[in-house]
């Protein structure tokens, strides 16, 4: 998103997606399928609940010697040819893969969809360089042709209609196309092989990597993946540095859980496992290999508040089945990482002050716990982000004040009884069948979002005490 | 820019920090791979029919269409059959040595376009260039398999000499053919022969790339409708052949 859409206030960002109604029919439509899928997928799966507790030991233990492992694998791709490099930040990240570019004469990259890439604005780094950017999963090709950033982890492009991608293909071609999904497909089948035949850089991110043999391993649909490991001669990947896996058989329970997770399905169509570049007696594949280390943000919190969401696979289940990230889409987040996990991973990369508003974007109902995988204890997290904003003194003065406010009053019990009895006569005028929908002046902005319960009638402490009497008598 | 010491040290720095954790482990990995694999098959020398339907049921259910034939020489009739009921005539195969058969005689005698791939690496950039142009052009890819797994319906191909990447990946059409001795259970099973391709020496003609792959090429990406062979093959048939191909 752009810096210009970012200026535009959360709570503004949330209204606009939630007039849309295209986008609100198409994220109930793809939110709801996904859970189905993912639902049936472990219903048959009777080890899935075991599998999932062995994925989050095998995250945890892989954290607690990440030093290890990363040396172990550097070691290991390094044996095979490949070259390692290492990303303190987003900017350096950049540096790096511009610099192979200009070393090997890059003019053109096709990129497998990946969500490192995006989260440090590869593709206008690579086009103010002069090397053109080609995104090939279909859903990412059609939200570059929109210059647009991706709704959802897995499925970028869900909140376009398919006339929508009519009209991006028409315009790209010079010519009318079809709204039919099978058409659009295959137009861009035609047009991405060429691509794929004739670019010098095939960049990607990557599920995992194994340590043990210095493999990273990619997970797609569609064959991008291979194709773009396969045919440019240089391939650089990049992955944020927790993504390493101690083993192959530890591999094995990850990919048992992550389509599943992600589609429904047992495994995703393509697995690719790449251990540096082609080897000696092959007919094809890439001269060279790199493996760039992403930290931005991630190592510091192998120490900090947020360590647990470092276990991420990138999955999606945690934005389908949440409530507000199915009423507002991925767009209003407003940042590359959308959904609850979205919030953990932007406070990651760019501190808490970046989620003061989006650290409330939750109702904290636990679903988004409930279906990771890897059991990440978002809604935790979230509150302690929130703690935080509070404490840090980053979070609206109003909204301080007020919370301030009501601490004092429910730390009083008699003051809290005369304060109920207070606001049922201030609240006449506003409340309407039990809720207060809105209030005006300073209080109007928390309830522009939210509804209020009105205080009722007769409070709880009031009817305790009245049958508390009544006991008695 | 940052060094691998910085890196490491800066990892370091915060596992230092880290508090307290509760004890966890990684997954136990097999200590002898290579004898573990060897169990597997003793078991599944039994087993095999039902790790075969279950193959059928789950790569069919993933949209694989399943073939069967007694021996490696029934397989140019099946190939044949498929190429003409689809209209197509360019095949793509695998060298024989990692086919582990010749079937370019037979499949040419039935009137297809058969380009076989050399055993190794080509050195002039130009016959590379050639040999990948023959590749794209290709309508049909025949390969062997060297990992089928039931529990997904995986078939698991390792790319290197004679095995190019882009068989059973660019023509719109993958055929792959395989036996029981490539057949496991289990994801758990795989796992156990991958640690065994591992496992000490490899030999020299494996390549970079190990490939699981899973039904024909899919997406959803507009507006959630499946549609097949986006990049990949848009069919891909499993011919398992009784015979023990390399028996």
């Amino acid at each position: 998103m752009s810096p210009d859409e970012l200026a535009i206030p959360f709570r503004e960002r949330a209204g606009r997606a939630m007039k849309d109604a295209f986008l609100q029919e198409a994220l109930t439509i793809a939110t709801t399928k996904f859970i189905g899928l993912r639902r049936e997928a472990f219903e048959v799966f009777p080890d899935g609940e075991a599998l999932r507790d062995r994925a989050r030991q095998i995250k945890e233990a892989t954290l607690q010697r990440l030093d290890q492992h990363v040396e172990r694998l550097v070691a290991r791709v390094e044996a095979r040819g490949g070259h390692v490099h290492y990303a303190t930040t987003a900017e350096e990240a950049r540096r790096i893969i511009l610099d192979i570019a200009r070393r090997t004469g890059a003019r053109m990259a096709v990129k497998s969809k990946s969500m490192a890439t995006e989260e440090i604005h590869l593709n206008e780094a690579l086009e103010a360089a002069g090397v053109t950017p080609v995104e090939t999963d279909l859903g990412e090709y059609i939200i570059q042709l929109a210059h647009e950033r991706p709704s959802h982890i897995i499925a970028p492009a869900i909140h376009k209609t398919k006339g929508q991608v009519a009209d991006l293909f028409s315009r790209e071609l010079g010519r009318r196309v079809a709204a039919d999904p099978e058409e659009l497909t295959r137009i861009a089948r035609a047009e991405l092989r060429e691509k794929f035949l004739q670019a010098d850089l095939g960049i990607t991110g990557a599920n995992f990597a194994v340590a043990d043999t210095g493999t990273v391993v990619l997970v797609t649909n569609e064959g991008n993946g291979r194709m773009v490991t396969s045919l440019p001669r240089v391939h650089v990947a990049v992955m944020g540095v927790e993504k390493v896996v101690p083993s192959l058989t530890d591999l094995m329970v990850f990919l048992a859980i992550l389509a599943k997770s992600a589609t429904g399905q047992k495994l995703s169509v393509y697995t690719t496992l790449v251990q540096g570049p082609r080897r000696a007696g092959e007919l094809e594949g890439p001269d060279e290999f790199h493996l760039v280390l992403l930290d931005n943000g991630r190592i510091g919190q192998l120490a900090g508040p947020l360590r647990e969401a470092l276990a991420c696979l990138r999955c999606g289940a945690c934005l389908n089945v949440c409530p507000v990230y199915r009423q507002i889409g991925g767009h209003a987040y407003g940042h590359t990482y959308p959904g609850p996990i979205g919030i953990l991973l932007t406070a990651m990369l760019h501190g808490p002050e970046s989620v003061k508003d989006l650290a409330h974007a939750s109702s904290l109902c636990g679903a988004c716990a409930d279906a990771c995988p890897v059991r990440i204890d978002i809604p935790g997290m979230l509150i302690a982000l929130r703690r935080e904003v509070a404490e840090r003194k980053i979070a609206p003065w109003a909204e301080r004040v007020a919370f301030g406010a009501l601490g004092r009053l429910l730390l009083r019990p008699a003051l809290y009884r005369a304060a109920a009895r207070l606001a049922r006569l201030a609240q006449r005028p506003f409340a309407r069948d039990g809720a207060i929908r809105s209030l005006p002046l300073g209080p109007g902005a928390w309830t522009g979002a939210r509804d209020l319960p009105a205080v009722a009638a007769r409070t709880f402490q009031e009817r305790w005490d009245a049958l508390d009497r009544e006991g008695r008598a | 820019m940052t060094t691998r010491a910085e890196f490491l040290d800066r990892i370091r720095g915060a596992m230092r920090r880290a508090p307290g954790l509760v004890p966890a482990a990684a997954a136990a990995t097999p200590a002898r791979p290579r004898a573990e694999v060897d169990a597997i098959r003793r078991e599944l020398a039994e087993r095999w029919p039902g790790a075969l339907e279950g193959f059928r049921r789950e790569f069919e259910g993933v949209g694989g269409v399943f073939h069967r034939v007694a021996a490696l020489a029934d397989v140019p009739q099946v190939v044949a059959g498929l190429a003409r009921e689809r209209g197509v005539r360019r095949l793509v195969a695998w060298h024989p040595g990692a086919l582990g058969g010749d079937l370019a005689a037979a499949l040419t005698a039935r009137g297809l376009d058969v380009v076989a791939m050399p055993p190794g690496a080509l050195d002039d950039p130009a016959a590379r260039q050639r040999l990948r142009a023959q590749i794209a052009d290709a309508e049909l890819g025949l390969t062997g398999v060297d990992l089928a797994i039931a529990e997904t319906g995986t078939l698991v191909l390792r790319s290197g000499g004679g095995r190019p990447r882009s068989t059973s990946l660019l023509p719109p059409y993958h055929v792959a053919v395989f036996d029981r001795s490539v057949l496991v259970e289990s994801l758990r099973q795989a796992g156990v022969v991958l640690e065994s391709w591992h496992d000490g020496g490899e030999p020299d003609d494996r390549g970079a790339v190990t490939s699981f792959i899973t039904g024909p090429s899919r997406t959803a990406d507009i507006e959630l409708t499946l549609t097949r062979g986006v990049h990949g093959p848009r069919e891909v048939h499993a011919i398992f052949v009784d015979k023990e191909i390399r028996g």
